[in-house]
């Protein structure tokens, strides 16, 4: 007979089956963090090293400063009004997809043409900015031409707005994915058996398919959310210089090998994306994706 | 004495999961090229004992034997058991011979040769012209003649089917319950059969293995089980049978004098079982079809039991009418009146009759 | 028996006449908003593509915004001739190699760790957690980590390893989702028979778990691929001494730009919209065999 239970064969199985997984993480992601916790508890020389001397200087400066609240409220600002555009586009767009297109090829063909445009490289795209939204740019001159306006929108590049635009623009599609995915498992004879009982589109929209899309909005939140608090050079690119975000900041003082309090502001961030993410990932069982 | 390949036995077998025990220790012999049916309700431990001899779960304790092999901790393949899955479970990227085939392909048999020996299977059960279909594209009944075949393949000594015609709407289940029959008769094979219908179960089975929470109630011919319940709970199940309970009020040589609720003086035969005693509580089985209906003031012969009862509801039934009396309390009394005895002088719901049936058609349960 | 005459709504007395005459039932109103919708966004994700495809057919004399200048292949033949203060060859020829790399790991590790979050095993939340606290973690921040590691351990940072790991510890937890939802719609059923017919378990893997996940693998290496060779934040600080294309980009925009940038997204988009093409064709292909197949 086996000399191990049928149970523990299977447990060793699944660690062999995560193993891959885990000797990626280890060390590009748990030892990366600890390396970065660990140099924001050094103190600086001031030259780009680290003197192996325990402090609490550099979180004492981040939390000191003024800077650090008003990037912070900056940044969060962004990262909310971003996550509440993404939402309502993505949704509405994945909404359509599932129970509007009713051929399946075509659904996969419409999906796919708004994935091309990631193709090109998100720098390029960010420079494209500029003509389309500039003074001279192509929405100013149709906007001009056609007598809407009389002078070119200034608000349009280079400010608050483009930014939004700009994350708009780059990360509905994480929307689009998790909440597409959702909805497709939703049983349409569920939609019917409710409009068989007599709900209207609006109330199966609020007790079916907004309920059952709550994993897939979740996920989504967690991608955008995440992506919006770590960017460092879209909110530089398209405000102009305007504005900056807490990674930016962050960038300039490695940019001048400032490595301490570089990493204690990581830490801050990372502390802050991590609750972030775990009260979203309180809504939902996120589990329930996953094994039976 | 050299066991014969096909027959199965469960020695002590006990299986729990968690807190759950889902078989409580069974014991059991199946005579090779047998057709046995395990029957039961949802939960009552059949498809695990199935599962267990399969080899897709280990029981916690006790052994299986396969033809006279120790196959407890064996992988499937290697009991040369095979299993038909309740839903089928064919491949759906695969046709319909590469399905039937894919053992063969599994065991390195090139592809000639496993194509020829599909194609065999498949005209064994009269699929040839769906060679090529994809699962997908086929119905219910198709579907299960290519998992037979998949199975069947592999020239097991046993073949195992969890609930096979549950998915089969009724006349196709009908049809399908002769095919099983034949394809077992001609492989000569063991089948063990899994299901809660009791029609279907003694309709095919050899032995009919009653099985109620994780226990085997009663197992026998078909015949046995259906009009010679043990107790009160297989006569339940298999249906056909009337329970009533009541005490015993006088023992005189071959028969009991039982006085229930809803009736008194029923005489029972005793027929030699002796250890019971006034005052005991028992309970006694009587056929449906053993019920006769009469007028309620038709009076009844000395060696009839009859009682009292008002018609509940009527059931034509093609052969016979199932009539629907209220008078046991909980369980209600069901007579079978042949059609055209029952229409000569039918009788409506909400009459009072009384259910007559001779004395020595009563049966004492244990 | 007498039915009483049921007063009609409006849209009910309409829905009658179409039936009657035989007319294909109408779209919902809601149909034609949603439409709407839809096209806006589309429009609104190509409009920058828009001027990137139109400016990169200006002439020699070409500036990065409008007004348009001249009307010429000048700058395509510039981005795949030119040698310049950038390594546009060189950058694209490692972010293909690259993400070809981190595709084909991706796929074989997200499946293997698909597979095994199937069952609860001991650690199976630390696990689920670390791949997402590998996902939201800023890319720039893990940059720097990584390449503080290398330093501290002696190892040269190049665009083969440590990027390579950047980009799988982005790479792999979304592979893994992605085969969570995947997953979750296999029926276990077919690898028990798989198991009962003889397969040993690498036999089943290969022969039934794959080709049925088959779709769900090819979304894997998509987005792996996609996210591998636009990837930035992360390939920062990793890559050494040689850059990826996004790097080589970044460097080129802060020097000297030009219309060659808006050649080579022209040029990625018409090859996107070739394979994406040729895979439609493939699928539909296929779809149609089947179907004539089934027809004999």
């Amino acid at each position: 007979m086996a000399a191990r239970t049928l149970a523990q064969r299977k447990q060793i199985t699944a660690w062999l089956y995560a193993s891959p997984l885990v000797i990626v993480l280890l060390p590009f992601f748990v030892a990366p963090i600890l390396v970065v916790i660990i140099a924001s508890f050094l103190e600086n020389d001031g030259f780009g090293g680290m003197v192996r001397h325990f402090t609490l200087a550099n979180y004492a400066a981040i939390f000191g400063a003024e800077l650090t609240w008003r990037l912070y409220l900056s940044t969060i600002k962004f990262a909310v009004l971003t996550w509440a555009a993404t939402l309502v586009i993505g949704f509405w767009v994945a909404y359509f997809l599932v129970f509007h297109v009713r051929n399946q090829l075509l659904a996969i063909g419409l999906f796919l043409l708004c994935t091309v445009p990631f193709w090109t490289s998100n720098i390029i795209r960010m420079i494209s900015w500029i003509p389309l939204l500039g003074k001279n740019g192509l929405v100013n001159s149709v906007l001009l031409s056609s007598g809407a306006i009389h002078q070119p929108l200034e608000f349009l590049l280079f400010s608050d707005f483009a930014v939004i635009v700009a994350y708009v623009h780059q990360l509905t599609i994480f929307m689009i994915v998790p909440i597409f995915n959702a909805m497709a498992r939703i049983d349409k004879r569920t939609v019917e058996a409710a409009r068989d009982a007599g709900a209207s589109r609006f109330d199966v929209m609020r007790f079916i398919i907004v309920p059952l899309s709550k994993n897939g909005i979740a996920l989504g939140s967690i991608f955008v959310l995440s992506i919006v608090m770590g960017d460092f050079f879209v909110v530089k690119v398209m405000s102009g210089g305007g504005s900056a975000s807490i990674v930016s900041a962050l960038f300039e003082d490695i940019a001048v090998l400032q490595y301490p309090p570089a990493a204690a502001s990581a830490v801050v961030l990372l502390a802050i994306v991590v609750i972030m993410i775990a009260l979203i990932l309180r809504t939902v069982d996120v589990r329930k994706e996953i094994a039976r | 004495m050299a066991a014969a390949k096909g027959d199965i036995e469960l020695a002590g077998v006990y299986k729990r999961f968690g807190d759950v025990v889902a078989v409580d220790g069974v014991n059991l012999k199946i005579p090779d090229a047998a057709y046995c049916c395990i029957l039961g309700p949802s939960g009552c431990g059949k498809t695990t004992i199935l599962r267990m001899i399969a080899g897709h779960e280990d029981p916690t304790g006790g052994e299986i034997l396969i033809g006279g092999d120790n196959v407890t901790g064996l992988p499937p393949v290697e009991r040369r058991t095979a299993m038909m899955f309740q839903s089928y479970a064919l491949f759906p990227h695969l046709t319909v011979r590469d399905n039937v085939a894919f053992a063969l392909r599994v065991r390195g048999l090139s592809k000639p040769d496993r194509y020829q020996a599909a194609d065999a299977m498949l005209e064994k059960v009269r699929l040839t012209e769906l060679a090529d279909r994809l699962p997908g594209h086929l119905s219910g009944g198709q579907q299960q003649r290519v998992a037979l075949a998949r199975a069947a393949i592999t020239e097991p000594r046993v073949l195992l089917l969890d609930e096979p015609l549950s998915a089969l709407d009724e006349q196709l289940r009908i049809q399908m319950r002769t095919e099983l029959r034949r394809m077992q008769r001609e492989l000569g094979i063991t089948f063990i059969h899994v299901t809660h219908t009791q029609l279907e179960a003694i309709a095919l089975a050899d032995l009919v293995v009653v099985m109620e929470h994780g226990r085997i109630k009663q197992a026998g011919a078909a015949r046995e089980v259906y009009a010679e319940p043990r107790d009160r709970y297989v006569a339940d199940f298999l249906g056909g049978q009337n329970v009533l309970s009541g005490t015993v009020q006088t023992v005189n040589g071959a028969s009991l004098i039982v006085s229930a609720p809803q009736a008194k003086d029923i005489v029972v035969p005793l027929a030699g079982r002796s250890r019971v005693a006034s005052g005991d509580q028992i309970d006694v089985a009587v056929r449906r079809d053993d019920i006769h209906l009469r007028r309620a003031s038709v009076t009844v012969d000395q060696d009839w039991n009859a009682l009292s009862a008002r018609i509940r509801a009527i059931e034509y039934q093609g052969f016979f009418v199932k009539v629907m009396l209220d008078s046991l309390g909980e369980n209600e009394l069901v007579a079978y009146v042949p059609e055209r005895q029952f229409f000569e002088d039918a009788f409506e719901v909400g009459d009072v009759v009384l259910a007559t049936w001779s004395a020595e058609r009563s049966r004492l349960l244990v | 028996m007498s039915t009483a005459p049921v007063a009609l709504s409006r849209s009910a007395m309409r829905a009658r006449r179409r039936i009657a005459e035989g007319v294909e039932p109408k779209r919902p109103w809601t149909f034609w908003v949603l439409a709407t919708l839809f096209a806006g966004y589309v429009l609104a994700l190509y409009g920058p593509m828009l001027c990137i495809y139109v400016l990169s057919l200006q002439d020699i004399r070409g500036g990065l915004v409008f007004p348009m200048k001249g009307l010429s292949l000048h700058w395509f033949i510039d981005l795949f001739t030119q040698v310049r203060t950038g390594d546009v060859k060189g950058g694209f020829e490692r972010s293909i190699v690259l993400a070809v790399l981190v595709t084909v790991l991706t796929v074989v590790g997200s499946f293997l760790a698909g597979l095994a979050f199937r069952q609860r095993f001991k650690g199976d939340g630390v696990v689920f957690y670390l791949m997402i606290g590998s996902l939201v973690a800023p890319g720039l921040v893990l940059g720097i980590g990584i390449g503080l590691l290398f330093q501290y351990l002696g190892i040269e940072a190049t665009w083969y390893t440590s990027a390579l790991g950047a980009h799988l510890s982005w790479t792999l937890p979304f592979g893994v989702l992605v085969m969570f939802a995947v997953m979750s719609r296999f029926d276990r059923a077919w690898e028990e028979a798989a198991r009962d017919l003889g397969a040993t378990r690498w036999q089943i893997i290969w022969m039934v778990v794959v080709p049925i996940l088959a779709p769900g693998l090819v979304a894997v290496a998509l987005f792996g691929f996609t996210l591998s060779y636009d990837e930035f934040s992360r390939s920062l600080q990793t890559s050494g001494s040689l850059n990826t294309l996004p790097l080589e980009i970044w460097s080129m925009t802060l020097n000297v730009t030009s219309p060659s940038l808006y050649a080579l997204g022209t040029v990625t988009t018409i090859a996107s919209f070739l394979i994406i093409g040729v895979c439609l064709g493939a699928i539909a292909l296929i779809q149609k065999r089947r179907a004539s197949r089934v027809a004999d």
